[in-house]
This record gives structure tokens, C-alpha cells and sequence, in this order.
């Protein structure tokens, strides 16, 4: 597959210096004569490959080095050590012709003209990329029937809601047809229905064009949605790279089972099957081992009262919470041990 | 649609003669967008127009008082200067028009990270940045400056031949490329220092002395404003070539000079670049 990855990151490391002072005016009085630098390492020997068309979340708690992976693969940052390859180009050369064939999306930044009609934003790009005419009309209708936004492109960009702001940002980002789609927080401050329009319009996409997508999102439902694939990232440096449903396994190997219930039972009787997530009168949740799936639910269908039964993985929410979690909790240990 | 891919949109063209047409193409939609912001505000773009008047009569006033008192400053004669001050008008209407504004928006992509965005483009990111904004309503600053122009020459009762004509013009475009020039070394400089509104601020400052020909300025202070900050290159030599009092040695220093400059700048402003990392998101 590292013969023909689409992105192909090898031991990428990105440090940043920064300056660095105590609080208060003495402090910041010396650090004006004498400056302190600290290495902050934002990446560390990170190395994955993403094929041409897979789609791929990219997660990790904040500050974990996700943005500053996209802006590296996105030609924004130089790598400060390894190799980065996004199609046949080196992103830092900027190469126009590795230009045309990406787009970064920001969801908190925008590229979008405040005072005037995002169809005059697609003018500009349309010129800028130099696309024929023909094309960028149709790629824009396109794009603006799959995003059901109609008339707003018309409108001053200051004058539109957040969520249609977004979907119109998207259509900027998309005009040149882009091979190869980062997307940072796509979705961040858009209510649920949009969220999962927005979704639904990615994959679309993706399918459509065959394009490669590298997301990070807050929302786990986005990632659940989207990618069947997870890269996950944690101070810098790569824990997990594989199959979504695989790392839900892994973390948490339990599964979730949902009871409703015709008459109230005794709690006792619930502990007896396994842990208890929550429980009232009319339905309880409990988390089950994998292993004992089978034989808890036969138990379950024979002793209790049941109306409704349903199983289901952890949420991707608690296995992140988890995973990150218990590597904070060994950090702290390690820590302590060394100190 | 049919799924083509990004990089097969159209082949690249080479060539100056292509890459001239392709920025030329740019540079009018840039200034069509422009144009359409301008008009979003109606009642802004009066207003702004009649700023601009009374500004021209503000830069007349100075001039008028010292020429209330004497009859000539450092060798110059009263509608001489007014030629200088024509030249400084037209200039500040360039500067203030077109440079100030796109350049200070810069400042304001570098302090919110969406010069990411200009990065992403596969156009040149310097020119991007630079046709950014235009404020049409300086057009008036032009008017205002070819009807002083018409003035003094008229009372000096004597028009420049198309030789000096000629050379005032190219000294136009050399002024521009000057102001230009320092402003990108001022914008260059935000990458480092993020706020660069006293920068800005001194270089408002120092170009309001280019209304007086440089000959007013005596020791230190002539040979900054010749050599370091070159005001004698924006509005005096100019103003000299228009009243064929500039010889050929000193234009040409002078092109060269200026030239130079704008080389430095482009060099700069590259480095700048390649410095910046944008701010964490």
C-alpha cells in the first residue's frame, strides 16, 4: 500500500520553540534582556499512509499535534525532521500543482469575503485556480444542490447563519475538485441536523471524486459516520492506526446492553448478568464481556421481564475518554516512579 | 459532473508572455471585487470622497502659509512647489488606494491565521496579498492632483515638453514601486512582531514630509530622506523631471536605486514567509 499511498508520512517530528516566562512583571522584565526557549515537540516520528479515496479520522485529545500534522501535509509548516508525501509532491515546496490538488478546511477559520456573496469568493477561486468557466459553473451547482444551500451563495456572507456560512465555505474549498480533502473540525458549532448533512455531503464526495479524506473532529459521531478508519494520535505520537471498531474492542472489550423492562426488577438480579450502567424501573443498561455475550443474554431472556433487547458497542466518546484516560494516568505514574 | 481529477483540470501554461496574462486575468477579478465591496456601501463611498477633498486642501495648507511669508523656500518658487505637492497627492492617492489597504490586511491574516488560506493558493503569494483591496473612492485624490498640476504649470506659464512628460511618468511608476517596496519590508516585518500598528503609524509620518522638496531638509536629515527612507525619489525628482531641471545621471541612480529596493523587498518578504508559522487554531 506505501507504494501507491496517496499521503505517505514517515517519522515526521515537528518542534516548535517558544519563549518562555514565570508570570509577573519581574519575570517578564528579564525574559526582555534574556529570552527562554523551550522545545515544544507538537509531532513526534508519526508515520502513516492513507490510499488514494479511503476516508480516515484522525483524533486525539487537544493539543495532541493533529493540526499541526494537517498543516504540515496541507505545505502551511516545514517538517522540522522526516518525510512527508501527499500524491507525487513534497507539501513545503508548495508546487502549484500540489495546490491544485488538495484543500485544508478549518471549521474556525474562513476563507470566505465578509461583505460580499460567497458567489463572488467562488469568482476569485475560479480565477485563481484557473478553471474553465464551464466547469466551475457546474461544479458549483453541484456542490450547491448537494448542500441544498440555493439562493444563499447570492447573499453577503456577513448576513448568513454560521452552519450556511459553513456549507458555503465548503463549496470554496471544493470549486478546483481537490483529490485530497484535510479537514479540520468541519463540523465544530453546527447544530446535529447539519452536522449530519455535512456528513452526508462528504461522503458523497468521496465517492463521487474518489477523494482522499484525513478528518479530525471533536464529534465522534462524525468519525463513526465517515471513517472506517482511525489514526490516533496522543502528545505528538501515534497509538493506534487501524480499524475503528477494533480500537472500540480493544479499549473497551465490553459491550453494551440495553434491557426495557415490562415490571421493575431487583437491582441484585441485574448485577448478576453484569456491571450496571444505569437502571430504573423500565430499563437498564449493563456492560457485558464480549466472551459472555451468549450466555448472559439466554440468562437474561429466561429471568427477567424483558420487552426489548438491544446490544450495541461502547460509544466512541467513552472508549477516547477511556484510552486517553488511562495513558494520562500512566504518564502520571511513570512520572512519579522517575521522581 | 464527471469525476476528473483536480490536477488534470487544465494543463499549466508556461511562458511569460502566459504567466503576464494569467496575473493580468487575476488582477482584474481582484480589482472587480474591489469595486463591489466599495458599492455594498453606498453612503461609505461619498463620505470617503469627501474625506478625500478636504484631506487635498488639508496638504494645501502648510504650503500656502510658508508661501504667505517668502517668496521662494530652498530654490524653489511657489507654483514649483505646488508641482511637488501635486506629485505628493497623486502618490498618497496610490499609496492610500491601493498599498495601504491590501498590506494592512495582511497584518490582520497574520494576527488571525487565515493567511493559511492565501498559502493554499497556487498563485503567488505575495501578489495575492497585494491587489487584496482597493479603495476606488482615492480617484478623487487623482482629479484633485492633475487639476493642481494644470495650476502650477499654468502659472509658470510654461508646460513640461513630452520628454519630461515621459520621464515624470516613469518616475511615477518608479515611486510606486518605492512606496510599495517599504511598505512590504513593513508588512515583512509583522511576521515577527505580529503588531505593526506603530510601524504603520512612522510610516504615515515620514511620507507626510514628502509634500516639501527635499532641498528644505538640511544635513541628517536630507540624507535619510534620500537614501534611507527615499522621499527625494517619490515626489522631488519627480517633480524636477517634470520641470526639466533633472539631469540623466541622476535619474538614472535613481531607477537603479529604486530598483534595487524592490529586489531587497522581494527577498524580505520570501524570508518572512518561510519564517511564518500561523497561529495555533
Amino acid at each position: 500500500m506505501s507504494e501507491n499511498a496517496m499521503i505517505d508520512v514517515r517519522t515526521l517530528s515537528k518542534t516548535y520553540r517558544v519563549h518562555k516566562r514565570a508570570p509577573g512583571l519581574g519575570a517578564a522584565l528579564r525574559s526582555v534582556l534574556r529570552r527562554k526557549y523551550e522545545v515544544v515537540k507538537a509531532v513526534e516520528e508519526l508515520s502513516f499512509q492513507i490510499a488514494d479515496g479511503e476516508r480516515v479520522g484522525f483524533l486525539g485529545p487537544n493539543g495532541a499535534g493533529k493540526t499541526t500534522t494537517l498543516k504540515v501535509l496541507a505545505g502551511l509548516l516545514h517538517p522540522t525532521s522526516g518525510s512527508v508525501r501527499v500524491g507525487s509532491y513534497v507539501p513545503h515546496e508548495r508546487d502549484p500543482r500540489f495546490l491544485q490538488l488538495i484543500t485544508l478546511v478549518m471549521g474556525q477559520k474562513q476563507q470566505l469575503l465578509w461583505d460580499l456573496p460567497p458567489s463572488e469568493t467562488y469568482a476569485m477561486n475560479r480565477a485563481i485556480y484557473d478553471i474553465p468557466r464551464a466547469q466551475a459553473d457546474e461544479t458549483v451547482r453541484t456542490l450547491v444542490e448537494l448542500l441544498e444551500i440555493g439562493d444563499l451563495v447570492n447573499k453577503p456572507t456577513r448576513q448568513l447563519s454560521l452552519g450556511e456560512r459553513m456549507k458555503c465555505e465548503l463549496v470554496a474549498a471544493l470549486l478546483h475538485r481537490p483529490r485530497v480533502l484535510f479537514l479540520d473540525e468541519p463540523t465544530i458549532g453546527l447544530d446535529v441536523s447539519m452536522q449530519a448533512k455535512m456528513r452526508d455531503f462528504i461522503r458523497d464526495y468521496n465517492e463521487r471524486f474518489g477523494a482522499a479524506v484525513l478528518l479530525t473532529s471533536h464529534y465522534m459521531d462524525d468519525v463513526v459516520a465517515l471513517c472506517p478508519r482511525v489514526v490516533v494520535i496522543d502528545h505528538g505520537r501515534l497509538i493506534y492506526d487501524g480499524d475503528l471498531r477494533e480500537l472500540a474492542r480493544r479499549v473497551r472489550p465490553d459491550k453494551r446492553m440495553t434491557l426495557r423492562l415490562s415490571r421493575p426488577v431487583d437491582r441484585a438480579d441485574l448485577e448478576k448478568l453484569g456491571t450496571v450502567v444505569s437502571a430504573d424501573a423500565a430499563q437498564a443498561v449493563l456492560s457485558v464481556p464480549h466472551a459472555r455475550l451468549s450466555t448472559v443474554v439466554q440468562g437474561a431472556l429466561s429471568a427477567l421481564p424483558i420487552v426489548d433487547l438491544t446490544i450495541e458497542e461502547a460509544p466512541l466518546e467513552e472508549v477516547m475518554r477511556e484510552l486517553f484516560g488511562a495513558r494520562e494516568k500512566e504518564a502520571r505514574q511513570v512520572s512519579r516512579a522517575h521522581g | 459532473m464527471t469525476a476528473t481529477a483536480a490536477n488534470e483540470i487544465r494543463p499549466r501554461r508556461a511562458g511569460p508572455a502566459a504567466l503576464l496574462r494569467r496575473y493580468a486575468g487575476l488582477f482584474r477579478v481582484q480589482l472587480a471585487m474591489s469595486a463591489l465591496t466599495a458599492m455594498q456601501y453606498r453612503a461609505d463611498f461619498v463620505v470617503k470622497g469627501l474625506i478625500a477633498i478636504l484631506w487635498m486642501g488639508v496638504t494645501l495648507v502648510p504650503v500656502l502659509v510658508v508661501f504667505g511669508v517668502r517668496k521662494s523656500v530652498a530654490g524653489w518658487s511657489f507654483p514649483e512647489s505646488l508641482v511637488v505637492v501635486a506629485w505628493f497627492t497623486l502618490l498618497r492617492a496610490v499609496l492610500e488606494g491601493a498599498v495601504s489597504p491590501s498590506l494592512t490586511a495582511v497584518v490582520e491574516h497574520v494576527r488571525h491565521g487565515t493567511l493559511d488560506f492565501v498559502l493554499l493558493k497556487p498563485a503567488d503569494a505575495q501578489f495575492l496579498v497585494s491587489t487584496a483591496k482597493i479603495e476606488p473612492w482615492h480617484l478623487v485624490d487623482v482629479v484633485g492632483a492633475l487639476a493642481l498640476f494644470a495650476y502650477a504649470f499654468g502659472k509658470i506659464g510654461r508646460w513640461p515638453s513630452l520628454l519630461n512628460l515621459g520621464t515624470g511618468v516613469a518616475f511615477l511608476g518608479l515611486a510606486i514601486i518605492i512606496l510599495y517596496s517599504i511598505w512590504i519590508l513593513v508588512v515583512s516585518a509583522s511576521f515577527w512582531v505580529i503588531k505593526v500598528d506603530n510601524l504603520s503609524y512612522l510610516f504615515g509620518s515620514l511620507f507626510d514630509a514628502a509634500r516639501w522638496p527635499i532641498t528644505v531638509f538640511r544635513g541628517a536629515l536630507r540624507v535619510v530622506f534620500t537614501f534611507v527612507f527615499p522621499i527625494a525619489l517619490l515626489t522631488t525628482y519627480p517633480a524636477m523631471a517634470l520641470l526639466g531641471r533633472l539631469d540623466l545621471k541622476t535619474a538614472l541612480a535613481a531607477l537603479g536605486g529604486g530598483l534595487a529596493f524592490a529586489a531587497i523587498a522581494r527577498r524580505v518578504w520570501r524570508r518572512a514567509l518561510a519564517l511564518y508559522t500561523s497561529a495555533s487554531s
